[in-house]
C-alpha cells in the first residue's frame, strides 16, 4: 500500500485540480445558496441601524485572503452607503488600505457620498491588539490625521465620534487572522459594549461559533458566507447607467466561484475515499505482520 | 537594580492597565491612553529593528557568497525601493506632474496591485493543490479518533458548498450546522475559557513579579 500511494506522481492530482477549477470557472455556471442564520443576522443588524449612524469598518486582511474577504467588504460598503450610514474606515493589517482606498473611490460616487462627511479613511495603525485598544480608548489620539493627512478638525464626520467608542453604533471587521475579530471582541466589543459583526476566512470561521450570537451578532464565513450576504445585499445597491445593480457582478462572480468550490470539495472527498480504499485493501494486518 | 526596575515597571504598567479596564474614566483612562501610545511607539521601533537585523543578516550572506545571494539582493532592493517610494510620496519629493497625473500614492499602489497582490494570491492558491494531494496521501482512518475527524471534515466540506445539499437532500447543511454550533461551539468555548484562565494566571504572576522569564531568568 505504502508503495502504491508513495509512488503515485502527485502531479496528476495537481493536474486534475487545475483542470477542474479552470474548466468550471470558464463554463461560467453559477450556483445560488440558501442564506444561513448567521448571515441573515449580519444583514438584519445592518438593516436595523438608523440612517446617519456611524459604523467603524476595519480591514484586517491582505492579498492572500482577498478572494474571500474583498467581495464581502465591497458588499458592506454598498450596503452602508445605500442605507445612508456613515463609515469610519481603519486597518490593522498594512496591506489592506490599498484595497479599501480603491473600493471607496469606486463605490462612493455611485451614492453621491462626500469624503469627510459620509466616510473617512484613517488608514493602517501598527500595534495589532494594542492598536485596537487605542482605537477603542480614543480614536482621535490613535489617528490625529486621516490617511490623506487631513487633520481631525477638517473632517466633519469625526466631530460625532468621541472617546470610548462614543458615537460608533457598530463595528464590522473583515478579518483574516491575527489581529482580527477575536482581538476586536477582547479589546473593544466587550469593553465598550459595541455591537460587532465580522466577515472571516474559512480557517477562522469555526472560532466564531463560540461568540455567536452574544458577543458577535452575525458573521459571514468565508466565500460561502460572502455569497449568501451578497445575494441579500445586491438588490439594495445602486443602479449603474446600464440598469444593472452595482453589486450584481460581484454577486454573480461569487456564485460562479461557489460552483467551482463545490466540485473541488467533491474531488478532495473522492481522493480521501480512494486513498483510504487503497490503504485498507493493501494494509498488512497487525497479527500477520507479527507472524 | 538591573532586575528590580524592570519588574517594578512591569508591575506598575500591569496594574494601571487592569485598573483602567474596570474604571475607564479620568486618570486611569488618561494613563491607559499614554501606555497604549508607548506600546505603539515600541511596536513601530520593532519594525526598524527588524529591518536592521534583516539587512545585517542578508548582507552577511551576500558577502559570504551564499547560494541564496541573488534572492537576498532582490529582497533588499524591493525593501529599500518600496521604502523610498513611500518616503517620496509622503514628503512630496515626486514631481508635481507625476502626482497630478497618477495620484499621490501611485507608486506604492502600483507595487501593491502589480507585484504584492499577484504574488501573495498565487502562493495562497497553491494550497488547493497541496490539500488535494494531502487528501490522497495522508488522510487515513487509522484509528477511531482519525475516523471521527475525517467524517466531521467530510460533513463540513459537503455542507459548506451548494452541491452538498443537492447530493444529500439538504442533510449536509443541517449536519454542518449541528457540528458547528453544538460540537465545535461547545468545544471552542471550553478551550477559550481554559486558555483565558491560563492567560489570567500568567498575567497575575507577571504583575505580582513571580513570573520573570521575560527577564531571561
Amino acid at each position: 500500500m505504502a508503495s502504491v500511494i508513495a509512488n503515485f506522481d502527485r502531479r496528476w492530482i495537481f493536474l486534475a485540480v487545475g483542470l477542474l477549477v479552470v474548466s468550471l470557472y470558464a463554463a461560467g455556471i453559477s450556483s445560488e445558496l440558501p442564506e444561513s442564520e448567521y448571515v441573515r443576522d449580519f444583514h438584519a443588524t445592518l438593516e436595523a441601524l438608523p440612517p446617519g449612524a456611524i459604523v467603524l469598518l476595519s480591514a484586517d486582511f491582505d492579498p492572500a485572503s482577498a478572494a474571500e474577504l474583498l467581495p464581502m467588504y465591497q458588499g458592506v460598503i454598498h450596503h452602508l452607503f445605500a442605507r445612508d450610514l456613515r463609515i469610519v474606515n481603519v486597518a490593522t493589517w498594512p496591506a489592506a488600505p490599498p484595497f479599501t482606498q480603491k473600493e471607496f473611490a469606486r463605490i462612493a460616487p455611485l451614492y453621491g457620498k462626500t469624503y469627510g462627511v459620509d466616510w473617512v479613511e484613517l488608514g493602517f495603525l501598527p500595534g495589532d491588539d494594542v492598536a485596537m485598544g487605542s482605537i477603542g480608548q480614543s480614536l482621535r489620539s490613535a489617528y490625529p490625521r486621516d490617511d490623506r493627512r487631513t487633520s481631525w478638525a477638517d473632517l466633519p464626520l469625526l466631530a460625532d465620534v468621541g472617546d470610548n467608542m462614543r458615537g460608533i453604533s457598530l463595528l464590522i471587521t473583515a478579518s483574516a487572522g491575527y489581529p482580527g475579530i477575536l482581538e476586536w471582541i477582547a479589546q473593544v466589543g466587550g469593553r465598550y459594549d459595541v455591537t460587532l459583526l465580522a466577515g472571516t476566512t474559512a480557517v477562522q470561521t469555526p472560532d466564531l461559533f463560540a461568540f455567536y450570537p452574544l458577543q458577535l451578532k452575525g458573521f459571514l464565513g468565508a466565500a460561502t458566507g460572502a455569497t449568501q450576504y451578497l445575494q441579500l445585499a445586491a438588490p439594495l445597491a445602486a443602479r449603474l447607467p446600464t440598469g444593472e445593480g452595482a453589486l450584481d457582478e460581484v454577486r454573480d462572480e461569487n456564485q460562479r466561484r461557489m460552483l467551482v468550490q463545490s466540485w473541488a470539495h467533491i474531488l478532495i472527498l473522492a481522493l480521501i475515499v480512494v486513498g483510504n480504499v487503497i490503504y485498507f485493501r493493501t494494509r498488512v494486518p497487525t497479527g500477520a505482520a507479527r507472524r | 537594580m538591573k532586575r528590580e526596575i524592570p519588574i517594578l515597571l512591569t508591575v506598575l504598567c500591569g496594574l494601571a492597565v487592569t485598573w483602567s479596564f474596570f474604571s475607564p474614566v479620568g486618570v486611569s483612562s488618561a494613563m491607559n491612553a499614554e501606555l497604549l501610545d508607548w506600546a505603539q511607539v515600541f511596536f513601530s521601533v520593532a519594525f526598524l529593528l527588524g529591518i536592521a537585523n534583516l539587512v545585517r543578516i542578508s548582507l552577511k550572506q551576500v558577502t559570504a557568497g551564499h547560494a541564496d545571494s541573488p534572492y537576498k539582493l532582490v529582497m533588499l532592493a524591493v525593501l529599500f525601493g518600496y521604502l523610498l517610494a513611500g518616503l517620496a510620496e509622503i514628503h512630496g519629493w515626486l514631481p508635481a506632474a507625476f502626482t497630478e497625473e497618477h495620484g499621490n500614492k501611485a507608486l506604492r499602489n502600483w507595487g501593491h496591485a502589480k507585484i504584492f497582490v499577484p504574488l501573495q494570491a498565487t502562493m495562497f492558491s497553491l494550497l488547493a493543490f497541496y490539500i488535494a494531494s494531502a487528501a490522497f496521501r495522508a488522510f487515513r482512518a487509522r484509528s477511531l479518533e482519525a475516523t471521527l475527524l475525517l467524517t466531521a471534515g467530510a460533513v463540513v466540506m459537503l455542507g459548506q458548498v451548494p452541491i452538498g445539499d443537492e447530493l444529500t437532500g439538504g442533510w449536509a447543511s443541517r449536519a454542518l450546522a449541528f457540528l458547528m454550533v453544538h460540537v465545535n461551539g461547545a468545544g471552542q468555548k471550553a478551550i477559550i475559557m481554559g486558555a483565558t484562565l491560563g492567560v489570567l494566571a500568567t498575567g497575575l504572576r507577571i504583575v505580582l513579579g513571580i513570573e520573570r522569564s521575560y527577564l531571561s531568568e
